[in-house]
């Protein structure tokens, strides 16, 4: 059965019958806690995304690795993260693949592509929060591509740690007309740390947008942070 | 106790006059009369995505007093102009702008609030943005496509004060039948409650066919995977079984999400626990009758699909009767419309906040997983992910489609 939905993902394309590659998605829910029957689906996975197929099939495959992908899916995932018609399903399964070589490769595709697909690649390495590409985020605030560096700043306020929060409070020295974007992202960072307990770093953040120089929206912002951080046990006890 | 004077439309339209030096030229429509509200004390709107149920909550919203509406947005050329010249006629004017791309009417700093109706994959990233532009936000249910969107939507709700409202009148409206009893303590303390919802979402395979509208055929797809154009793919009709969006992955939690807004939206009123979600989804396949028991830490159940039961089916303690409660329902005038509205005027939150909603989406997505992976779950709600389950984690988001990103 199985053989026969691979065999079908061959010619599959728009129009297809889905129901072919059923045995390919009891196969992913059959082996869950089987490694050895997941490490054959993934492996017949990889091999087929290798081969040539139609961009429906690739994107299949795609589906299926971000539920079932390992390290060893990345390299073939990671191959596809430049192709115009590929990247976004190969973000697809590398956002979802837990092991650290699918952020490496993520962090890695960064100087190989621009535009939309770099937006895009910016925009799973803040989904997953890698703090390992802190640095080279905080390198593209001020890009020249602005669609980048709106990605970037996004990306480091999903990451939300004290270090990406201290990129973007640089960067807002000479914002323009980013410094909204920049200030949601900052905001977002001090809501992670007020969430994990780090009630002095969030403080900070608000204090200082709490301040008559910021448009209104933001001292509102600043004012119900403070207010967070005031609720916070470890505040409260001082 | 201090108290912290709201400032109100006037105060704030005296201020930004001020501050950006408008000319504010009074003319008779703008100072109202018994019949109306002055213009500053209108609420200013703008409607994303005005197909099938957003035609609906425009017209809700246009017919109101306290409403002026001036801009929509869509992707669609025939229901752009049509949407335009019904608004335009309303006002007997050629005023109100139309979009295509919402981002534009979005940075209109004119516009107090928005009703969004697209399809659900793009509902998490058009309240976000309207939040960030300050901008208060009814957003048709479901709500959400993912887990993960939820508590980001509520994050940017709360980080700016904004009100953002879920739909699903039915929720107050259809079950108040139920509500006032059990709410009135007669059912005892409820053990369970059953929900007959779906079907779930499928993956859609559909072919490419030559375009039959004007779309923006990109756009409507925005943070979706890349498809060929199909009318069925599109479609905003109200099927759940293939012939519209609402019935694939991609775009919708298929019935679960679509009617199981409602439906688990009226259950877990009914039962009083819409400020929470489950801790454990339970799977169950007795010979092919499938279905789900949510555990609350409450001690209720939500069933889903228990063979044999009907629909909102409430198991209650025979003989117990609980104190009464009194029950919420909608603020100000005019349903679920007139809830938000009002909540826009004085800052409170609404029927359907985000939060309450999201919770409801939430439960059917839990629900889709399950069936997905045929095996019960833990859910931690305070973290948002599965407990022990890296597999079921990895179904809480989806990577979006570039350049669109949360």
């Amino acid at each position: 059965m199985l053989d026969t939905a691979f065999d079908a993902l061959k010619t599959f394309d728009w129009g297809s019958d889905l129901t072919a590659l059923a045995p390919i998605e009891d196969a992913a829910t059959a082996s869950h806690g089987k490694p050895e029957a997941r490490q054959d689906l993934e492996n017949r996975l990889i091999a087929a995304l290798k081969g040539t197929l139609t961009r429906d099939a690739q994107d299949y495959i795609c589906r299926k690795l971000a539920n079932v992908g390992t390290a060893a899916a990345v390299p073939a995932l990671a191959a596809l993260l430049v192709n115009k018609g590929n990247s976004h399903m190969s973000r697809f399964a590398l956002e979802q693949i837990p092991a650290p070589e699918a952020a490496g490769a993520l962090r890695d595709a960064l100087p190989k592509v621009s535009g939309d697909l770099k937006v895009g690649v910016i925009s799973s390495i803040g989904a997953r929060r890698d703090t390992a590409a802190i640095p080279a985020l905080s390198g593209l605030l001020n890009d020249a591509d602005a669609s980048v560096a709106r990605a970037a700043t996004l990306a480091l306020g999903a990451i939300g740690s004290v270090e990406s929060a201290a990129a973007l409070q640089t960067a807002l020295r000479a914002a323009g007309d980013r410094r909204l974007t920049i200030i949601d992202a900052v905001l977002k960072c001090a809501e992670s740390l007020l969430a994990s307990n780090q009630i002095a770093n969030a403080s900070s953040i608000y204090k200082a947008f709490n301040d008559e120089s910021q448009p209104r929206i933001v001292r509102l912002a600043a004012t119900r942070g403070l207010l967070a951080c005031a609720s916070q046990p470890a505040v409260r006890s001082i | 106790m201090s108290v912290i004077k709201k400032p109100n439309r006037r105060d704030f339209m005296k201020t930004t006059g001020a501050a950006f030096g408008v000319p504010y030229v009074i003319t008779s429509a703008a100072l109202g009369n018994s019949e109306r509200p002055a213009a500053s004390d209108r609420i200013v709107m703008g409607g994303i995505g005005i197909g099938n149920m957003g035609r609906g909550d425009q017209g809700a919203f246009l017919n109101r007093k306290d409403v002026q509406y001036v801009a929509l947005s869509d992707v669609r050329e025939e229901v752009r102009d049509k949407s335009k010249a019904n608004i335009d006629r309303h006002y007997n004017n050629g005023d109100c702008k139309a979009y295509n791309d919402f981002r534009e009417l979005l940075a209109r700093t004119d516009i107090d609030a928005v009703h969004v109706a697209t399809p659900d994959h793009w509902h998490a990233i058009m309240v976000i943005e309207a939040c960030r532009n300050g901008k208060d936000v009814y957003c048709q249910k479901p709500e959400t496509l993912t887990l993960r969107e939820g508590p980001l939507m509520i994050a940017a709700a709360r980080r700016y004060g904004r009100v953002v409202s879920g739909g699903s009148q039915r929720v107050l409206e259809d079950y108040r039948k139920y509500v006032a009893p059990a709410w009135a303590g007669e059912f005892g303390k409820i053990k369970s409650i059953n929900v007959n919802v779906g079907p779930l979402p499928q993956l859609c395979n559909l072919p490419g066919e030559t375009k039959s509208e004007a779309i923006d055929w990109d756009l409507w797809l925005g943070p979706a995977p890349w498809a060929p154009y199909n009318p069925k793919r599109c479609s905003g009709s109200f099927s759940i079984n293939g012939a519209s969006w609402r019935s694939f992955s991609d775009y919708s939690g298929g019935g679960m999400t679509d009617w199981g807004a409602h439906h688990f939206g009226g259950a877990t009123f009914i039962c009083d626990v819409r400020d929470q979600q489950p801790y454990e989804v339970n799977y169950f396949d007795n010979n092919d009758e499938k279905y789900l028991a949510y555990r609350y830490q409450n001690g209720l159940t939500i069933y889903h699909n228990k063979p044999r039961t009907n629909q909102l089916m409430i198991e209650g303690t025979p003989g117990e009767k609980l104190a009464p409660k009194p029950v919420p329902g909608y603020k100000g005038e005019g349903g679920i419309y007139g809830d938000f509205i009002e909540c826009v005027k004085t800052r409170e939150k609404p029927f359907r906040d985000i939060e309450s909603a999201v919770n409801t989406a939430s439960l059917a997505h839990l629900g889709n997983i399950a069936y997905q992976l045929k095996r019960s779950l833990k859910w931690d709600s305070v973290k948002q992910e599965f407990v022990g389950d890296a597999e079921a984690n990895r179904m809480t988001d989806r990577a979006r489609r570039e350049p669109w990103q949360l």
